[in-house]
Order: C-alpha cells, then structure tokens, then sequence
C-alpha cells in the first residue's frame, strides 16, 4: 500500500533528480565552452624542430605561466633539444596559428616538467592553483591531441596517487599523445595540473602544482641550467635517489614470512609488492613461491633509456618431488635469468660488470640467540652487476642475486635491481636487504 | 722381361694387377686374352701391345670404344712418340690400367705404427660392449638428473637415440674410410675410441664445471672447458687416422690439429662480431652446484660489499666515452 501512497512524491523526486543531472550537464557544457575561449590565447602547441629537415620532430602542448613569456611543458616533450641543442629548436604555435621560437629555461627530470621563454609574447598567463581541488570535482584537460588541434577533454580530478614516491594526479580522462604539457583545469579555470601520462581507460596522470611552482622559483632564483642541461639533470637525479635512499634506509623495513625465509614487505610508498607460488598446479614436481616488488616511478631521460627504477623480488623453492640434481638443474636456471627493471641503450650506459663470490649470509643486526644457532648463517652464492651512466657521473644500474647454496632441497632467492644510484647508496641498500630478507 | 697390367680404381690406386711374361699381351673380354676384363665397354678383343726396346707398341683389334691414352710418360719429352714408356695410363671401355715392367719401384714398406698394434686392441666386441653400456648409463643418467619437469621415457629416448646414432654414424664412417684406404675396417675400434672420447669428455665436463663453480672462475667453463674439448677432439681425430689411414704419424698430427685450429678459427669469426658489442643485460657466472661439491670457503658480508668499489670503479671505466 505504501508503495502506492508515495508514487507521487518518487515521481517529483525523480523529476527532480533528472533536471539536476540536466543542469549540471548543461554546465559542464558550458564550463568547458567558457574555459575554452577565455584561456585559448594562453595554450600552445609546442613543436620540436629538426635544425635539418626543418619539420617538426615531436609536438606536445604547453601554456603560459606568467607574464614574462614563461610557458610550461613536460620534459619529454622537449627532451630532443635538451640533449641536442645543436640539432633541434623548439616553437610554438598559437590557437590562431601563430609561430614563433622558443628558449629553454630549466627542467625537471624527476617530475616531468619543463620551461620554456618566448620573447614578446602577449597574452594573458593562466592562473596557477594554490591549493588541491577536492576530490570527485570535474576538470578539463586541454591541449592538442594527436595534432587536431586545441582540444577540451573533460574529466574527473581524483586525488594525488599515495601510491609512488614521486606524487601524480589521478586524472579519470583520456589523455592522448600530443596533450602532454598541456594544463588541466579547474571549473574556475586554474591549472591544477599538468598532463603527462595515461595508463589507458580514462586513467591518466598529471604533474601536481608543487613541483611547477618550484621549478618557477627555482629558475627564477638561480642560474638554473646554468652549466648545460645534461649537467643539470644528473645533479637532480643525484639528489632525487639521495633523498628517496635516505629516506628508505632509514626506515625500519616490514617483514612477512615466504616459505621458511623472511623477506621484506611492502615499503610504502617506494615499492608495490605482488606475489604467487605454483602450489595450484599439479602437475608441478616442486613448489616455488615468490613475492616482487617494484616502483611505479619510472623517470624518463630519453629514447630508450629510464631511471628510477627499484625492483626487489624473493623466491622460496622446495624440491617435493626432485632429487636433488634435478632440483639443482631447475634452481641454475631461474638463477641464470635476471635482468634489469631499466631498459638503456649504449649511448646511455656502460656494460655491465659483473662480479660473483660464495658469501656468508650473516648480518650484525643477528641477536646473540640467532648468532648461537648456527642455522642462521647460510652460505650463498651472491652476484653483484654495475653498468655506469655515461652522461651522469656517479649514477649507476646495479642488479644484485643472491641464492643459498647450502641446502639440496631447498633454496631461498633474493633479487633486487636499483636504476640510477650512487654507489653509496647500492652498497647500504644491498647490506640492509641482506641483513633482513634471509632463510630463517 | 714381363709386363705388369694393373687395374686402377678411384683415385688412381691400383685394385689388381696382371703379369704377362713374353713379348707380346693381348687384352679384352674374351678369354683368349693374356688380360681378361669383365667391362661390358671393353671389346672381346681389344687391342694388343708388343715389346719395343724399353716400351710398348700399342694395336687397337678393331675395338668398339677404342683406346684412350690418358698419360704417357714418353710423350712428355716426345709429344709425336707412339711407343708407350713404362706408367703410361690408358682407358678402354670404363676400366683405366696402367702398364709398367716388373722392374717398377714400389714405395718403401710402411713401419707398423704403435697406435695400429694398441688401437688394433680396441677393435673388439669385448671392449665394446662395456664401454657402450657405460656411456649410455652416463647419458640417461645425466638427462634424469637435469630433468625437472615430470619424467618421461619417451622424451628421454629420441634424445638418447639420436646421440647414440650420430656416435654410430661416426664409426661408421671411419670404418668405410678404413675400408676404401686400407682395405680393412677397424669399425668397433673406431666406435670404441668415439665412446671412449665421450666419457673423457663428460668427466672432464663435470669435473671443470665443478672446480670452476668452486673458484668462482668462470673462464674455466668459459675458454678452458671449450680448449680442453678441441684438443680431445684434435686426439680422436689423430687416433682414428691412424686406424683409417697409412698417414705417418707427423701428418696425422698435422692434419688433426688443423681441422680443429680450422673449427677453432670458424667458431671465433662466428663470436668476433659479437665482440665489444653492447648488451642490455648482465653476463654473470650462473652456474650453481650441489652443496656436496661445494668444497670451498665464503666471505662474510663486510668483505662481499668493501670489494664492490672495485666493480664500481671497472663499471665507470666500461662506460667512460671514446
């Protein structure tokens, strides 16, 4: 009976609930029309040009930032001409299609970002966001997808992702190529973001406000790029992994148990971890169980070439079924198959060195009653790979493996492969993950 | 004087010969011949020759096919002589002979080398089958102690089954070598030798796999492995001429080494490309053996890690630019 008592009412309700929808589709609308035609005159296409053939060699968007001509982009897009001067330009190109030339300011490798001058251009800049949006607000993405031309794409502004070291904005949205650089706005037209990247599916990314409004400081502040970009861009990778180790060697690491090893948990938010073991097969004549870590941050420098990069990745392994050559013969081939988590090419990097000893798992950090059983001292076999970056001095990839070999039916496996770190910092990653990751 | 008629096979090597005494030979099909030939090319009588001086005065009897003069030693001084000299070499229907007088020097008589009489004593079934049970036991037990998916007989037969016929396939050629040089077939010494070499080869195998897995050394899978492997190859080699073959033993030695400085040349053109060649990914010795056969020490973690700065330092080095 009641059902029929508030029809009535459900009706107006539902009404209502349609002509709101109705509205604020109608103000998207026109919130995306209005921020169209007021901040068109600040968005440019930027375009990468071959000194050589004279055409363009990448095209991204950027816009304008302040007063003095400074227009903001993502490094990527502009990457050629920081690495070559010689051989690329950059200009850009206006909503009215207008051209002119651009100079290279400063960079961020770290974030993504980049600064560029144009000399004598009028228009008026785009208002940076100070504070973040709350989450679930509507956005717009802008810039020049795929070359078409200046284009709105609307959006869900989601929050900063927790999840890497280095922050993004979850932007739901598709960014396509050719947008990266440009600004994604709020309803009230600020930037609250730069397009960077997209994970497909309307996820995409965006460099968070902080990190441009330092770069602005900091370029207006200091010399910058003072001393060449490829100079500049070592010394912020430098700093980037001394404050990501430090910060991650002074943590105390979490520990989960893999078989009968301890090995290292999630170290938030450097790493995310996934795990899986063969235990549901059956046709599996041994058990192997694992847990990988990896970083979602991966710095991009050019071409092939990525940094950045932390990997760390346990096996536990039991014989069942194997005797123990067999064993052995499956334990050499896994052992025998690592590679870095960076790819790099060999204008980028040296070749690896590598290095292999039989190794004494046994760490200080051992208390006096682990020190008594002698079972916590394994014998291992332990590999170390080094390959140096050829333009960033004191930068390195390293790859490191360690397996016991001391058991004939069973073997603990650690693995870890660190992009772009000092020395220092490999050496004390490698002793700390030595001295917690161990068969128990 | 008596004229000797030999019947050349390939390569020019006497098959048989014939000795005619008296002044005159006939040779053909028919069996009134001084030379009787089975060549259905050959007419029944074919041509004779006569005693002239130091030489032979060659008549064709009216021959179907006729006569070829191959070589003619007279004619090498005289290109107009018609007398045949001694070693002239002649082809009538498809059979080459060669004629020469009974004072014709033969080479010197070969001295019977040691291997012939100690590899002769290989060339016995008792030897055999010992040795081919022994390497096959090694061979499935190798496969079962590499295998860690579920073992299965048949997979593990065909791979057995190929290398024992290939080993087979190399006896048998050097028995057929035996056979067309020699005239006599030493097969189950050649095939002896080929299993003993395999056994020489997987102990040598283990035991460089071992030592080089304990001295963290991996050149010593990496080159010395390989080198011990040719020079193995290089012995074989040598061995099994000796069994095949009348060559001395310095030719012997000279040839099998060549052919593995030969195997030894392709294989390094092959890798030399590769050479100084960028690699995205780390070369490390993998190798990993039973804790039984891990006989030496290990350094604590303080000394693995003082002695990465070395590594670093060799890193910088690799990628310092040109």
């Amino acid at each position: 009976m009641a059902i029929y008592k508030t029809t009535g009412l459900s009706l107006k309700i539902l009404l209502g609930l349609l002509l709101c929808w109705h509205i604020s589709g109608f103000t998207q609308n026109e919130n995306a029309r209005t921020l169209f035609a007021e901040n068109k005159t600040a968005i440019f296409q930027i375009r990468v040009i071959d000194v050589t053939s004279g055409s363009k060699s990448v095209i991204g968007s950027g816009f304008l930032v302040n007063a003095e001509g400074l227009i903001a982009t993502n490094y990527h897009v502009i990457q050629l001409a920081a690495s070559k001067p010689e051989q690329y330009r950059i200009e850009y190109l206006t909503a009215g299609d207008k051209i002119g030339d651009l100079r290279l300011v400063d960079v961020d490798v770290i974030n993504d970002l980049a600064l560029v001058s144009a000399q004598g251009l009028k228009a008026q800049p785009l208002s940076l966001a100070v504070a973040e949006p709350p989450i679930g607000v509507p956005v717009f993405a802008l810039g020049n997808p795929l070359d078409l031309g200046l284009t709105v794409v609307p959006g869900t502004y989601n929050g900063i992702n927790q999840t890497s070291y280095h922050p993004r904005v979850h932007f739901t949205g598709s960014l396509n190529a050719g947008m990266s650089g440009g600004p994604t706005l709020s309803e009230a037209g600020e930037v609250i973001g730069v397009n960077v990247s997209s994970a497909g599916n309307q996820v995409s990314f965006l460099v968070p406000m902080a990190a441009l409004h330092e770069l602005i400081v900091e370029s207006q502040n200091s010399s910058g790029a003072a001393g060449g970009m490829t100079r500049r861009i070592g010394q912020q990778l430098f700093d980037d992994q001394e404050e990501k180790f430090s910060r991650m060697l002074a943590l105390d690491w979490p520990t989960m148990p893999l078989g009968q090893a301890q090995v290292i948990n999630e170290l938030k938010p450097f790493v995310k971890c996934w795990g899986g073991s063969n235990s549901s097969s059956e046709k599996a004549q041994f058990l192997s169980a694992d847990r990988t870590c990896r970083s979602e941050d991966n710095i991009y420098l050019r071409g092939k070439f990525n940094s950045g990069v932390i990997e760390y990745q346990f096996f536990w392994l039991e014989a069942n079924k194997l005797n123990a050559p067999q064993f052995y013969a499956y334990y050499q081939r896994l052992f025998a198959d690592f590679v870095p988590g960076n790819s790099a090419e060999e204008k980028d990097v040296g070749d690896f060195n590598c290095d292999d000893q039989f190794v004494i798992s046994d760490d200080s950090s051992d208390t006096l009653q682990q020190k008594a059983n002698k079972k916590s001292k394994r014998k291992t076999k332990t590999v170390f790979c080094v390959r140096a970056y050829k333009d960033y001095p004191q930068l390195y990839d390293v790859l490191f493996l360690q397996g016991t070999v001391d058991n004939s039916h069973g073997a603990f496996l650690s693995h870890f492969t660190l992009a772009g770190v000092s020395q220092k910092n490999a050496k004390a990653f490698a002793r700390k993950l030595m001295g917690v990751a161990k068969w128990r | 004087m008596a004229v000797i008629i030999e019947v050349l096979g390939w390569g020019g090597k006497s098959r048989h010969h014939y000795r005619v005494e008296g002044p005159s030979v006939t040779i053909g099909r028919g069996y009134q011949n001084d030379v009787v030939l089975s060549d259905s090319h050959i007419s029944a009588s074919h041509l004779r020759l006569d005693a002239v001086g130091e030489g032979w005065q060659m008549s064709d009897l009216g021959s179907l096919n006729g006569v070829e003069i191959i070589k003619n030693p007279a004619a090498d001084s005289d290109p107009l002589a018609t007398v045949l000299a001694a070693g002239t070499e002649i082809k009538i229907g498809r059979t080459k002979l060669r004629i020469i007088a009974d004072s014709h020097p033969v080479e010197a008589a070969k001295e019977l080398h040691r291997l012939d009489k100690d590899v002769g004593q290989l060339n016995r079934f008792s030897i055999w089958l010992p040795l081919f049970l022994l390497v096959l036991v090694i061979d499935v037990a190798t496969l079962y102690a590499s295998s860690f998916i579920e073992w299965q007989w048949k997979n593990a037969l065909s791979s057995i089954l190929y290398t024992q016929v290939f080993l087979l396939m190399l006896a048998l050629f050097w028995g057929g070598l035996g056979r067309f040089l020699r005239e006599e077939s030493n097969f189950l010494g050649h095939y002896n030798l080929i299993l003993l070499a395999t056994l020489v080869y997987s102990a040598s195998d283990w035991l460089i796999g071992i030592i080089g897995y304990n001295l963290s050394a991996e050149f010593l899978v990496d080159t010395v492995a390989p080198l011990f492997n040719l020079s193995l190859v290089a012995v074989l080699l040598s061995a099994n001429f000796a069994l095949a073959t009348n060559m001395l033993a310095r030719q012997r030695w000279i040839t099998s080494v060549g052919l593995v400085v030969l195997i030894l040349i392709v294989s390094i053109a092959n890798q030399i490309q590769a050479w100084g060649e960028f690699s995205p990914y780390p070369e490390y010795f993998a190798a990993l053996e039973l804790p039984v056969l891990q006989l030496g020490g290990a350094e604590s973690v303080d000394q693995f890690i003082e002695g990465l700065d070395e590594l670093f330092a060799d890193a910088d080095r690799l990628a310092e630019k040109d």
